[in-house]
């Protein structure tokens, strides 16, 4: 990208755009209060995620549509409007590298959610996001119909479509709205053609399954990579995906839960493919469907959730690690540095640290107005460019959390530098570290 | 003895009385109850409201109401007719919920936060700190369900009025269905036995521990001074005959 600047902006447009999964018709549907299912909204708490895991099913009798009152309907809405203040480093110019400051009102996009149950064990999820006034646009986050329960057994759900790969930490219910953390998630090495990022909803199949409360949970998938060129083989842009979790409670009131996962992910990118005339830029076209000369690429990674303190109100830690390669034949240039990085393989590691701490204030119907969330982000590549630190400090001040709805006052400070990522250095012509700061403030309105 | 005097010693053994009971209470725990305030504002209040009176801002449309937990006053419980209920009774109902209602099973939270709730919910009533709470029912073991044991049951069910309610079959329509209120006054539905889980649970105990101690503020009394465990357990035997789903 010969404009870091834009890519920038594009990126966080196009992922604060597409963080949508905060349900408060569920709120509405069963009477309870955002914070129920949620540690501080969006965030998952076990009660969230045994509801999740059961097909948005409490197994109550009180799961159908058809037995809620007139006031339940099965849509929610969420849109962001925030200010946000950017400023980078080493950006290019005619002059040479120089340092962009952007800020104002982010067009705010809007998600559009419906979901639920039509009948015992069936469940699906629709998202359109998008509609931005900057362009207008809306596409299909998420949709993907769902059986639960196949023979009886919580330990086999079956979902087809375009869904969330199950995370350590969810990027789609990220508490951070500048649309920069899990950076491993995207992680690529430099000049790399692997375009997944699991932090992407995917299309394909997952097999899932939990024990009676989620303590220990699985999911295994099988997906179109995003991002990818199609193959000629069955899969498009086959990938493999499979994540284990298992969390334990400990008789002890400073560290009362644990959780422990393990993921994997195995992709084959085609490398080459039947041409058909030439790009606008000079280059072959190449013919979709015909990819071959498959090469691989994998991800591993552990994980360690742990809450100090109450679990109600806790102080909850999520720290992921994640080691990623990609064979020999699957990266092009490194483009700040201009080396042929064709013939080798490569690999990175990253991960994240994040804390997400909910006070407690007094019973009320806002009982934990506050959150405070830090986290950070790296990534070290083995080979190249692109080794990334990242910072995120926040706050949210939530105005109203109950079972209507909900509405934050957002506020953000954010800082990450990235080797190679900016303008060439007119000496020496390697590209020089891009070093960016963001604040964002605004409303997150969730109904 | 003149009247002054007989009143004096009723005065004196009602205040015994009152005494023992209190001397007998089991009052929340002061700091399982603090704990579990951070959970109850969490989970609960959205229902049952900041002061657990029954009157959250989603009770006016959820069906059943929200329990008034301020009342003392327990549906489900393993303890006779008109006694508070055991802690365990408690803990029971927070993990396992009550089906077809809007109290959700609360067993994904740790069982840390579940026992802080039931000491939290102790501290929301006056009962607790002024009354023992009950001992739990024996419950013999159940027989054979045998057609036999059905039949003695339907016996039981006409002697027992249970028709009324419930109605012939089992669906809940009985000729009094429409004009049952609860402690509260608001109206309550009999429980369709031919489908579905009861609330308090599906087992053959769960049934013969709701005809034996009744369900506190409800039209449904307990049988425990009108029929036999026997006879109870032919009740049960009858009432999942009905299932026919």
């Amino acid at each position: 990208m010969r404009n870091p600047t834009r890519w920038l902006v594009a990126c966080l447009v196009v992922l604060a755009a597409t963080r949508a999964e905060a349900f408060p018709s569920f709120a509405r549907k069963y009477g309870m209060s955002c914070t129920a299912c949620h540690v501080a909204w969006p965030i998952f708490n076990q009660v969230g995620q045994s509801f999740w895991d059961n097909g948005y099913q409490f197994d109550l009798g009180k799961d159908d549509s058809i037995n809620q009152g007139l006031s339940y309907i099965p849509f929610s809405i969420r849109t962001t409007p925030n200010y946000t203040f950017t400023r980078s480093t080493n950006q290019a110019s005619d002059n040479g590298p120089v340092a962009t400051q952007t800020g104002g009102i982010s067009p705010p996009g809007v998600d559009i959610l419906t979901g639920g149950t039509i009948a015992k064990d069936l469940s699906f999820l629709v998202v359109l996001t998008g509609f931005s006034p900057s362009d207008g646009q809306a596409l299909v986050e998420s949709a993907w119909a769902r059986v639960s329960n196949l023979g009886g057994s919580s330990w086999l759900n079956f979902k087809a479509g375009k869904f969330e790969l199950d995370l350590p930490a969810s990027a789609h219910r990220d508490v951070s709205l500048a649309g920069v953390g899990y950076a491993v998630y995207g992680a690529h090495p430099a000049g790399s053609l692997v375009g997944f990022d699991m932090s992407e909803n995917q299309l394909g199949l997952e097999l899932s399954g939990h024990d009676a409360r989620s303590s220990t949970r699985y999911s295994l998938a099988v997906v179109n990579a995003n991002g990818d060129p199609g193959s000629g083989n069955a899969w498009s842009s086959p990938l493999v995906y499979a994540h284990v979790q298992r969390s334990f409670e400990l008789d002890n009131r400073v560290l009362p839960w644990v959780r422990v996962g393990a993921l994997g992910a195995v992709g084959w990118l085609p490398t080459s493919f039947a041409t058909n005339g030439t790009n606008a830029d000079g280059s072959p076209a190449s013919v979709p469907g015909t990819g071959r000369d498959h090469k691989s690429y994998q991800r591993v990674g552990g994980e360690l959730s742990w809450m100090l303190g109450y679990p109600a109100t806790p102080a909850l830690f999520t720290a992921a690690f994640m080691y990623g390669r990609e064979e020999a034949g699957l990266a092009g240039t490194d483009p700040a540095t201009a080396t042929d990085l064709s013939g080798q393989s490569n690999s990175f590691t990253g991960g994240f640290l994040e804390l997400d701490w909910v006070p407690f204030a007094e019973v009320s119907y806002n009982s934990t107005p506050w959150l405070f969330f830090a986290r950070y982000d790296f990534v070290r590549y083995a080979t190249g460019s692109g080794d990334y630190d990242g910072g995120t400090l926040g706050v949210r001040r939530y105005l109203a959390f109950g079972p209507k709805g909900a509405m934050a006052i957002h506020a953000e400070l954010h800082a990450d530098k990235t080797r190679g990522a900016g303008a060439p250095d007119p000496n020496t012509n390697i590209a020089k570290d891009v070093e960016s700061q963001s604040f964002l403030v605004g409303l997150d309105f969730d109904f | 003895m003149t009247w002054t005097r007989t009143v004096a010693v009723a005065l004196s053994a009602a205040w015994a009385l009152f005494h023992s009971a209190v001397a007998l209470a089991t009052p929340a725990d002061p700091e399982a109850a603090r704990r579990g305030a951070h959970a109850f504002g969490r989970y609960c209040v959205s229902c049952h409201g900041v002061q657990g009176d029954g009157r959250g801002p989603s009770a006016d449309w959820i069906d059943p109401r929200p329990r008034i937990l301020t009342s003392g006053t327990f549906k489900f419980r393993s303890t006779a007719s008109g006694e508070l209920p055991t802690d365990d009774d408690l803990f029971r109902t927070i993990s396992n919920g009550l089906h077809h209602t809007n109290m959700p099973h609360w067993d994904a939270i740790t069982a840390m936060e579940r026992h802080d709730l039931v000491q939290y919910v102790k501290t929301l009533s006056p009962r607790f700190a002024s009354e023992p709470q009950g001992k739990p029912i024996v419950i013999p073991a159940a027989p054979k369900f045998t057609p036999a044991l059905v039949a003695k049951g339907k016996e039981v069910y006409g002697k027992m009025g249970c028709a009324n309610c419930h109605g012939d079959t089992g669906k809940g329509d009985g000729s009094s269905w429409s004009t049952l209120r609860d402690d509260w006054g608001y109206p309550i539905v009999p429980r369709d036995f031919t489908s579905g889980p009861l609330k308090v649970g599906d087992a053959p105990e769960d049934l013969y521990r709701a005809f034996m101690t009744g369900l506190n503020g409800s039209p449904m009394p307990s049988f425990a001074e009108s029929i036999t465990p026997d006879e109870s357990w032919a009740l049960v035997a009858y009432v999942r005959s009905l299932r026919v789903e």
